[in-house]
Formats: C-alpha cells, structure tokens, sequence
C-alpha cells in the first residue's frame, strides 16, 4: 500500500495530498514536508485526506506539530476524511481545531 | 493459534496490521472494527518498536498471535522489552481532548485509541515476555 505525498502550493494556501497508509514509519516523510511547506509561510494549510486508507496516532501527531510549528494564525484544513480516519480524528478531539470539510471551500 | 515474527522496525507495521487484517476476515468481524482492531495494534506495536525496544538494536523481533475463542479474537504481541504496561499510562481526559492542537501534549493519544478500539486490553509479564490481549 505504502504512503504518498504530494504537494501543491497555492498563492494563500498549501495543500498536502496524502495517500495511501499514515503510520508511524510513515510520519517522519509528511513531517518532512510539513516543515517545508511550513517555510513558504501560507495562510492555510490544507491536508486533503481523501485518498488515506489508514491513519495511526502518529498522523495525529503531525497534525499538532503542524499547527505548533505554524501559530495558531494558520487555519489547518483537513478535507474529504471518511469513515475510519474521519472517526479517529473526531475521537481525538480534532474537530475542535481543524476545520473539517468535505471539499476544500476557505472560511476567510 | 496461528502466530508469526516480524523484525521490530516501524517498517513492520504494515505486515502487522495485514495480519490482523487476515485474522479478523477469517473471523468474519465486519470491516469498520476490523480498522479499529488493526489501530489498536499497529499502535501497541508502535510503542514497543519505539519505546520498549528503544534500545535494543538489531535482530529485536515482535511475535504477533491470533486465536479464537469462542466469539472473540485475541490478537497476542509479544515482545522482549522491559516491563510497560500500556494500561497504566495516563489518558487525555475530556478536558485534553478539546484542547487546541497548539497547546496539546504530543504523547498519549496511541495508547487511547488502542483502547478505545477493542473490548478488552490486558497485560501481562510472563517469564520475560510481554503480552497484550485484545
């Protein structure tokens, strides 16, 4: 199955497609990229999950680290979460933080 | 019990997880706690990869185990590593879980879901081994 990435960098926005299987020796890879995008300094941040079949915590924990390393000024998106990874991500107490859409529409 | 050993990488996660997957088909348990059954492992296992084993060099192995018994399926890890038992570690509480991502802990949220995903987690130290039971 393994795990990809792929990034699109936007004039507001960076989105980070990911798919495939987010597990801990997956994690450090989308770390990696967070931390680059991270440096182009964009308003939002936009994971788009749609295409990820499975996510461990440590997904989770790029996710903080996403918005710890950017301020709390950067909105994170995660768009298209179903089922199981939409499950985990609510579990966890992230719909409090991210906002969750179905398709990518900006709130500001 | 059918069982097998991986190396205790991270890169045996996915054949971790492939495993309880093949066991709970088998077992007939339906897709959606199937996914929660593969979580909860993956997770344990994670933590014995990258705590227990933290320092134990090459050749540390991971034996993974699955057997029914009556309508349950125990999935058994056992491992080498000093004792931990996932159970006494501390939990987000309701108050951690609406937290905001930036002021979150990073720690914590596998041993949750592992929880959260089966009906029974156990522990025990046996003559070295650790054993989780789901």
């Amino acid at each position: 199955m393994g795990f990809d990435i792929s990034v699109t960098q936007g004039s507001d926005e960076a989105t980070v497609k990911l798919s495939g299987e987010l597990d801990a020796a997956a994690a450090p890879k989308l770390k990696e990229t967070v931390e680059k995008v991270a440096g182009a300094k964009p308003k939002r941040l936009v994971f788009d999950v749609s295409a990820l079949e499975f996510m461990a915590s440590a997904g989770l924990r790029v996710l903080i680290f996403a918005k710890q390393k950017m301020g709390a000024g950067v909105s994170l998106y995660v768009i298209g979460s179903k089922g199981p990874v939409l499950n985990t991500l609510t579990m966890s107490g992230f719909h409090h933080s991210v906002i969750l859409q179905d398709t990518y529409k900006p709130l500001e | 019990m059918e069982t097998r050993s991986v190396p205790a990488v991270l890169e045996s996660l996915a054949e971790i997880r492939r495993f309880v997957k093949d066991a709970a088909g088998r077992a007939r348990i339906e897709d959606s706690r199937t996914y929660q059954l593969q979580l909860a492992v993956d997770e344990i296992a994670t933590n014995i990869i990258l705590y227990g084993y933290k320092d134990a060099g090459e050749g540390a192995v991971i034996s993974i185990g699955a057997e029914r018994t009556g309508d349950a399926l125990v999935i058994t890890l056992k491992d080498q590593s000093p004792p931990f038992d996932p159970r006494t570690m501390q939990m987000p509480e309701a108050q951690d879980l609406v937290r905001p991502l930036e002021e979150r802990k990073i720690g914590g949220l596998g041993i949750f879901l592992a929880i959260q995903g089966v009906d029974r987690l156990e522990y025990r130290r046996e003559a070295g081994l650790f054993n989780a039971l789901y």
